[in-house]
């Protein structure tokens, strides 16, 4: 009995350690996280005849940016409670279309589905230009702002006598 | 020569009062208003009280820093500027009380140990408890901050009992109550006991929750509904509950036990605190995921406002 025990056990925890053995894991950090729809991660032949295992269009899952020093991954996970750990850095690797991401305390990977894939600096690129329109946006309502953005105020605290 | 200087500082003199002359007149003339000085200033702090279990249910007494990350209008932020237990803050607690016809017959004794527990309870220096009672058409403050006197006697003069239960202007009205006492280091909390079925509220629901997110309060709502029947009363409470980060609790195991269990709860909640992030909405829905441990719950309010990078409210 322990030795069918131990041999599930290695069956289950072999893919992980294996890759951790080879080194084949690449290291990203989670930046952005939302609770999306669970349809855009499951389309084709699977959501068409998928069983009672499909998560319904009602349900919501987690939607994950990941990003590497190369790539902005924008992953899917199956069902609501599938969480990436959010540590500053974590393991992850590409495995038949998917994205496997190691799970440290439940040892074993959390597979989820890629919905997007960006060049890094792409990624950083409409960031930045993201950024720069909320800014723009923000002085537009509140011109206190702009005054900040040209030097008119140096410091946070304004004084205005009226 | 002494002449000469004599006639240079002269000059000086003159032209320091030419140059101040203004401002002198400005502020010696009689017939000007005051000046108002208005200063400004912008809050860029978020702060954010939560409570952390394990897979067990019990409270996470030694929480890390970097067990958690809170995700803030869908960003991750792991770097914080300041964590802590909330034992370090002071309470500014407001008990609703409701004391229509439909509630406080069954409840009135428990009520009264409840409001005996207050004024003699467990408080440390500096938290402050103010009573407010609902029933018919108003809600009505009962004490405010010093409840010690108010509460000691005989309390059934303060039930008037009869009819509607304006449930949501008593949220209104407890909510300016904590609005007015408003300091940075205290933790507005609010602590319902009540059926939830609101009947003659000017106010409405979604105005109820407006306040107490505005002033980002906790909400303890302790349903005195009968168990077993769901019920409107019910889920507005849960309601309140869950979208400010406090809990739902049904009266089965007896008033007083319940507000304990409340204090317990209260003395068992982390506070956060990190730069706002930029936001084209004006509200932020918040949450708190683990780091490592996945096995880590946390509750925290769902969300706070934010105005052109100034929160309105200081987030607690």
């Amino acid at each position: 009995m322990k030795k069918v025990i131990f041999a599930i056990l290695m069956w289950c925890g072999l893919p992980g350690m294996l890759a951790a053995q080879v080194g084949i894991y690449q290291h990203g950090t989670v930046v952005r996280m939302h609770m999306g729809d669970c349809m855009a991660a499951h389309h084709g032949l699977m959501v068409a005849f998928g069983g009672p295992s499909a998560p319904s269009s009602q349900e919501s899952c987690p939607e994950y940016t990941l990003l590497s020093n190369s790539v902005a991954y924008v992953i899917v996970g199956r069902s609501s409670n599938q969480l990436i750990p959010l540590a500053e850095e974590i393991d992850f690797r590409l495995h038949n279309n998917e994205l496997a991401v190691r799970v440290d305390d439940a040892k074993h990977e959390a597979r989820f589905t890629i919905k997007e894939m960006i060049v890094r600096a792409e990624y950083d690129r409409m960031q930045q230009r993201m950024e720069e329109q909320m800014r723009v946006s923000e002085a537009q309502k509140d011109p206190s702002v702009i005054r900040q953005q040209m030097g008119g105020a140096d410091e946070q605290q304004q004084m205005r006598l009226r | 020569m002494l002449t000469r200087f004599n006639r240079t500082l002269s000059k000086i003199v003159g032209l320091a009062m030419v140059c101040c002359y203004p401002t002198l007149g400005l502020a010696a003339g009689p017939s000007e208003p005051a000046e108002v000085v208005t200063f400004r200033s912008s809050v860029n702090e978020v702060r954010l009280v939560f409570f952390a279990k394990d897979d067990h249910n019990h409270p996470v007494a030694e929480l890390q820093k970097n067990d958690f990350a809170v995700i803030d209008d869908e960003r991750v932020i792991r770097d914080f500027r300041s964590f802590n237990r909330s034992s370090m803050m002071k309470l500014d607690i407001v008990v609703l009380i409701d004391s229509s016809e439909s509630v406080l017959p069954q409840f009135k004794k428990e009520m009264g140990q409840v409001l005996q527990l207050i004024s003699h309870g467990p408080w440390s220096e500096g938290d402050s408890v103010s009573v407010v009672a609902f029933s018919g058409m108003e809600a009505r403050v009962v004490c405010e901050k010093v409840c010690d006197s108010a509460l000691s006697g005989d309390h059934t003069k303060y039930w008037t009992t009869g009819g509607a239960t304006p449930l949501f202007d008593a949220v209104e009205l407890a909510t300016k109550l904590i609005e007015k006492h408003r300091r940075p280091d205290v933790w507005p909390v609010l602590v319902i006991f009540s059926d939830g079925d609101d009947t003659i509220s000017n106010s409405t629901f979604k105005d109820a929750l407006h306040s107490v997110r505005a002033v980002a309060a906790q909400v303890y709502a302790i349903d005195l509904g009968r168990p077993g029947l769901p019920t409107n009363g019910t889920a507005t409470l849960q309601n309140l509950a869950y979208e400010s980060g406090g809990r739902w609790i049904r009266i089965s195991d007896g008033a007083s036990t319940v507000f304990n269990s409340v204090i317990d709860d209260l003395h068992s909640a982390h506070v956060v605190t990190y730069k706002l992030p930029e936001s084209v909405s004006e509200f932020h829905q918040v949450q708190i995921l683990p780091t490592r441990n996945l096995k880590l719950q946390f509750r925290c309010r769902r969300g706070y406002y934010s105005t052109n990078g100034t929160q309105k409210e200081e987030g607690l």
